[in-house]
């Protein structure tokens, strides 16, 4: 698995296309919200800055990046090349997805790092630990089954386009507006819980046990997407 | 060679839907010998080589491989290599970086160095396989099928696109590796190269096996071609002349003999040209080729 990691490594940063969408233009993004995190604490919270950041690097970092390479390791057989090799399937999904995930990860923990810095430490650290893994997972899970019915990298400019915009919309709508109605539909969106989770970790004032009962559904859509994937998720092109 | 078959294949159906692409296939690869599997288009032997190999599952039927699962990759994958029909490198990788990484999953062991010289890639070492030619990642593709020497080797139309220089060099290299040993199993639409290096040959059509054997065992149920013409003469018309045996019209002027015992019937034309003082223009003779029996499977 190390060996294709590194390999996957390395293909990311030859990439000028994935390198400036998948890794710099989130990062981009966030920075702008930093920048101006009071106008956006006053439209939402320091918490709501925080689940932009998670999302923004999530979704247009990690969840974009997931299905393009999957796409396109596809496209050109080199799933196909891996599978004739004693990796076995985990090993090589494990192996392509870790560059992105660790950068993504990176990502967020130097830019929620720099928000600390800059407006305040969040209320609490390991629930917010939990609340970005969580994210992190949902998202890869459903890159995966976005990525079986995604053609070609060009393609998955189109198929990324409702997860992405559907997550930030999402996180928008619960980080500006919280969850006080509509509690059960915000929370049962893909990325709603989590983002809560996300504010309430930040901004604190919430019980640990009631924030912790967030991770379910966040969980839940894990459990939806990997069963997606196992549906969906095909190793070479469409003959 | 040895008896031992390393590729057992027992009643195989391969299905897409309403689809088959493979029908009750049965054979045997013996450990050390080069086994052809040959066919038309669509014949099913990309499919059936693709269930060998492990990329596919079988609809019914039995596969083993060195009498394992293939799809059991950690038992098998380390013994086999595989050249498959399309390049399937990362493009964003160099030759150097393509076969350690492959050379690395395969689990065998070898010098990338020693592979890229065997397929004369050492000066594209450090070049992406995007700028490769399409003979230079046909190279790339066999330097990690044979990446440490595996016991059997998979080549899914290995020649395709190479030049005669680049095609020697391929064989020699297979050459030596069947002289230690390893068992090669052989796609290719160059019916010439099955004719000359296979010790058997599996002819598919439409999904099922239709002749199986070595080169001499499958011509030898189709006649031989003797062809000629004869030269016409105002003051001797030699065509009115009776030939010793049956002939059909061939191309132009040439006359066919059809024949299953050419070097007997070859002898009775011969000594009929002598003993009336008959030139045999552009006389050819020779033994049923692979493409006869080729195109016979093709009609049936």
């Amino acid at each position: 698995m190390l060996s294709i990691a590194v390999s996957e490594l390395t293909q990311l940063f030859r990439n000028r296309l994935v390198l400036v969408t998948s890794l710099i233009m989130p990062v981009v993004v966030s920075g702008f919200f930093i920048y101006q995190h009071e106008s956006f604490a006053a439209l939402g919270s320091l918490g709501y800055i925080a689940g932009v950041v998670v999302f923004t690097v999530g979704a247009f970092g990690l969840y974009a990046t997931t299905v393009t390479t999957l796409a396109s390791r596809r496209q050109n057989l080199f799933l196909k090349r891996l599978r004739s090799t004693t990796a076995s399937d985990p090993q090589i999904l494990a192996g392509l997805l870790t560059p992105a995930t660790v950068i993504a990860l990176l990502q967020v923990t130097g830019i929620l790092t720099v928000l600390a810095v800059v407006s305040g430490q969040p209320a609490n650290v390991p629930l917010l630990v939990a609340a970005v893994v969580a994210t992190t997972t949902m998202l890869i899970g459903l890159g995966l089954a976005t990525a079986g019915l995604t053609n070609s990298p060009e393609h998955a400019q189109v198929t990324t386009l409702p997860v992405s915009l559907g997550v930030i919309a999402v996180m928008s709508w619960v980080g500006i507006s919280g969850t006080e109605e509509l509690t059960l539909l915000k929370r049962l969106l893909p990325g709603g819980a989590a983002t809560e989770l996300v504010v309430d970790a930040w901004n604190g004032g919430v019980a640990v046990t009631d924030s912790l009962t967030l991770l379910a559904p966040t969980l839940g859509w894990v459990v939806v997407a990997v069963a997606l994937a196992a549906r969906l998720f095909r190793w070479e092109p469409r003959r | 060679m040895s008896t031992t078959p390393v590729i057992e294949v027992e009643r195989l159906n391969v299905a897409y839907g309403d689809f088959h692409a493979v029908k009750d296939l049965s054979f045997q690869v013996r450990r050390g010998e080069l086994y052809a599997l040959l066919g038309t288009n669509g014949a099913g032997k990309t499919s059936a080589l693709e269930t060998i190999e492990g990329h596919r599952t079988a609809t019914s039927g039995v596969v083993r491989v060195f009498g394992q699962r293939p799809g059991d990759r950690a038992a098998v994958r380390p013994r086999m290599g595989i050249m498959l029909q399309e390049s399937g490198f990362s493009p964003d990788l160099t030759v150097r970086e393509s076969v350690r990484l492959i050379g690395k999953l395969s689990r065998r062991v070898d010098h990338v160095d020693r592979v890229l010289d065997l397929v004369d890639l050492t000066g594209k070492a450090g070049t992406l396989v995007a700028q490769l030619s399409g003979g230079e990642k046909r190279r790339l593709d066999f330097a990690t099928a044979v990446y440490g020497a595996p016991e059997l080797i998979f080549l899914d139309e290995p020649t395709t696109g190479l030049d005669i220089q680049s095609r020697d060099g391929l064989w020699g290299v297979i050459d030596n590796l069947r002289t230690d040993g390893s068992t090669v199993v052989l796609t290719t639409h160059y019916l010439e190269e099955a004719q000359q290096r296979a010790d058997r040959i599996g002819l598919m059509h439409q999904g099922t096996l239709r002749r199986e054997g070595t080169v001499a065992e499958l011509t030898r149920s189709l006649p031989a071609v003797i062809s000629f013409s004869l030269p016409v003469s105002a003051s001797a018309p030699t065509p009115a002349l009776p030939l010793p045996l049956p002939t059909e019209p061939g191309d132009g002027d040439t006359l066919r003999i059809e024949t299953l015992d050419l070097q007997r019937d070859l002898h009775t034309l011969l000594r009929w040209a002598h003993d009336h003082a008959v030139e045999l223009r552009g006389l050819e003779a020779g033994p049923t080729r692979l493409d006869d029996v080729f195109r016979a499977v093709g009609t049936e």
